[in-house]
C-alpha cells in the first residue's frame, strides 16, 4: 500500500468543485437514460444490459464525485444484495413459474393462455429485463467496483478499525 | 463506408496500437478507452445500436474506471520514455499474424450490405424472426425478442455468468459484502 496513489483504505479522494459539480449535473440524466433504456429496450435499441450497466455507472459516477468510502458507507450492503440475488431468482422464477403452468422454460405465452394475462410474452419478458437482467447487471457493476476499490483490505462487518496492518495478516493466510 | 467510416477504422488502429505501445499504464488506459468509444461509434455507423450501447457502458465506461482503480493500488514509475521498447520477436509473430488474417480472412469477408452475405441469403431464417417477432411476442426490437424470448434460455445463463463474475471477485478479493 502507499504508493504514488495510495493512501489509507486504497481511497485516493481529492475533492474536486468541477467533478463534483458535473457530477450533480450529470448524475440525473444518467440514471433517468439508464432506466430508460431497460423500460423502452423492448421497442428502440439498447435493453437491459446496457440500462443496467448504464445505473450502476451512475453509483460509480458518484463514488468519484464524492468519494468511494461515503459512498460505500451510504450504500447498503442488502440493497445490493437483494439486487442481485433477486434479480436471478426473478429470472429463475419467471421460468419455473412457466414449468408450472405445464409448459417449459421461460414459455411465456403460457402467461396468456392459462393465467390471461393480455400480452403475456411481452409482460413476461419485461419482467426478466427489468426485474432480472438490469438488476444483476446495475449491481455486479457496484459489486466489482466496490470489491476492486477495496482490494485485500479485508472490510468485512465485524473487521477491527486497524485495516493498515490487516493487509499483511490476509496474504499470511495462505 | 464513407468517408466517417473509414476516419473511425484508422483512429480505432491508431488508439489499439498506441494503448500497446504507451509505456505508461494511466495513457495506455485513457486510450483503451477512446479506442472502446471509437468502436461504439463505429458499430453505430454499421447499423448495430445494440452493440454500440454496450460497447460505450461497458467498454468505454466500467471497463475503464475498473482499470483505473487497479493501477491506483499500484504505484507507477517514473519514466521519461513515451513508448515502450519493442520486442523484435513479438512484433515479428504478430505481424505475421496481421499479414496471414489480412491476406487470407479479409478478402474473403462480405462487404457490409452484400446481398450475397449468409445473414441474407437464408432469408427463410432473418426475414422469420423479422416478420413473425411482434405477432409471437409484442416486442418490437428483434433483438430483445431474441435475446429474452426466443433465446430466453441463453440469456438466462448468460444472467447467471455475471452473477458469478462478481461472487467470483469477492471470493477472489476474501470479502463478504457486496458494498
Amino acid at each position: 500500500m502507499g504508493g504514488r496513489y495510495g493512501g489509507e483504505h486504497g481511497d485516493t479522494y481529492t475533492e474536486s468543485q468541477v467533478i463534483l459539480t458535473a457530477v450533480k449535473i450529470i448524475a440525473p440524466f444518467t440514471l433517468t437514460y439508464g432506466m430508460f433504456m431497460t423500460l423502452h429496450g423492448a421497442d428502440t435499441p439498447g435493453g437491459s444490459f446496457q440500462g443496467g450497466a448504464i445505473i450502476g455507472v451512475t453509483v460509480l459516477m458518484l463514488a468519484f464525485a464524492f468519494g468511494i468510502e461515503p459512498t460505500r458507507q451510504w450504500l447498503k450492503n442488502s440493497v445490493i444484495v437483494s439486487m442481485v440475488g433477486g434479480g436471478v431468482a426473478i429470472f429463475i422464477g419467471v421460468g419455473l413459474a412457466t414449468i408450472a403452468l405445464g409448459g417449459s422454460f421461460l414459455e411465456y405465452r403460457l402467461f396468456f393462455t392459462v393465467l390471461g394475462i393480455p400480452d403475456g410474452t411481452k409482460w413476461g419478458m419485461e419482467a426478466i429485463e427489468v426485474g432480472g437482467i438490469a438488476l444483476i447487471v446495475a449491481g455486479v457493476v457496484i459489486t466489482l467496483f466496490f470489491a476492486t476499490a477495496a482490494g485485500f483490505t479485508p472490510a468485512r462487518y465485524r473487521s477491527t478499525p486497524e485495516v493498515e496492518t490487516a493487509d499483511d495478516e490476509v496474504l499470511s493466510d495462505d | 463506408m464513407s468517408l466517417v467510416g473509414y476516419t473511425l477504422a484508422i483512429f480505432v488502429i491508431v488508439a489499439a496500437l498506441a494503448t500497446a505501445m504507451f509505456r505508461d499504464v494511466l495513457s495506455a488506459i485513457i486510450v483503451f478507452g477512446a479506442y472502446s468509444l471509437g468502436m461504439a461509434i463505429l458499430y453505430t455507423l454499421l447499423l448495430a445500436p445494440d452493440v454500440a450501447m454496450t460497447e460505450a457502458a461497458i467498454g468505454a465506461g466500467v471497463t475503464t474506471i475498473l482499470l483505473l482503480l487497479t493501477i491506483a493500488k499500484t504505484t507507477r514509475p517514473t519514466t521519461d520514455r513515451l513508448f515502450e521498447s519493442i520486442d523484435v520477436p513479438a512484433l515479428f509473430v504478430v505481424g505475421a499474424f496481421v499479414v496471414v488474417l489480412g491476406t487470407q480472412v479479409l478478402p474473403e469477408m462480405y462487404a457490409v450490405g452484400d446481398s450475397e452475405a449468409p445473414v441474407w441469403s437464408n432469408p427463410e431464417v432473418t426475414q422469420a424472426y423479422l416478420e413473425q417477432t411482434y405477432e409471437d411476442t409484442g416486442v418490437q426490437n428483434a433483438v430483445t425478442a431474441v435475446l429474452a424470448a426466443y433465446r430466453g434460455f441463453d440469456t438466462f445463463g448468460e444472467a447467471v455468468v455475471v452473477f458469478a463474475a462478481g461472487i467470483a471477485t469477492l471470493l477472489v478479493l476474501k470479502r463478504e459484502v457486496f458494498a
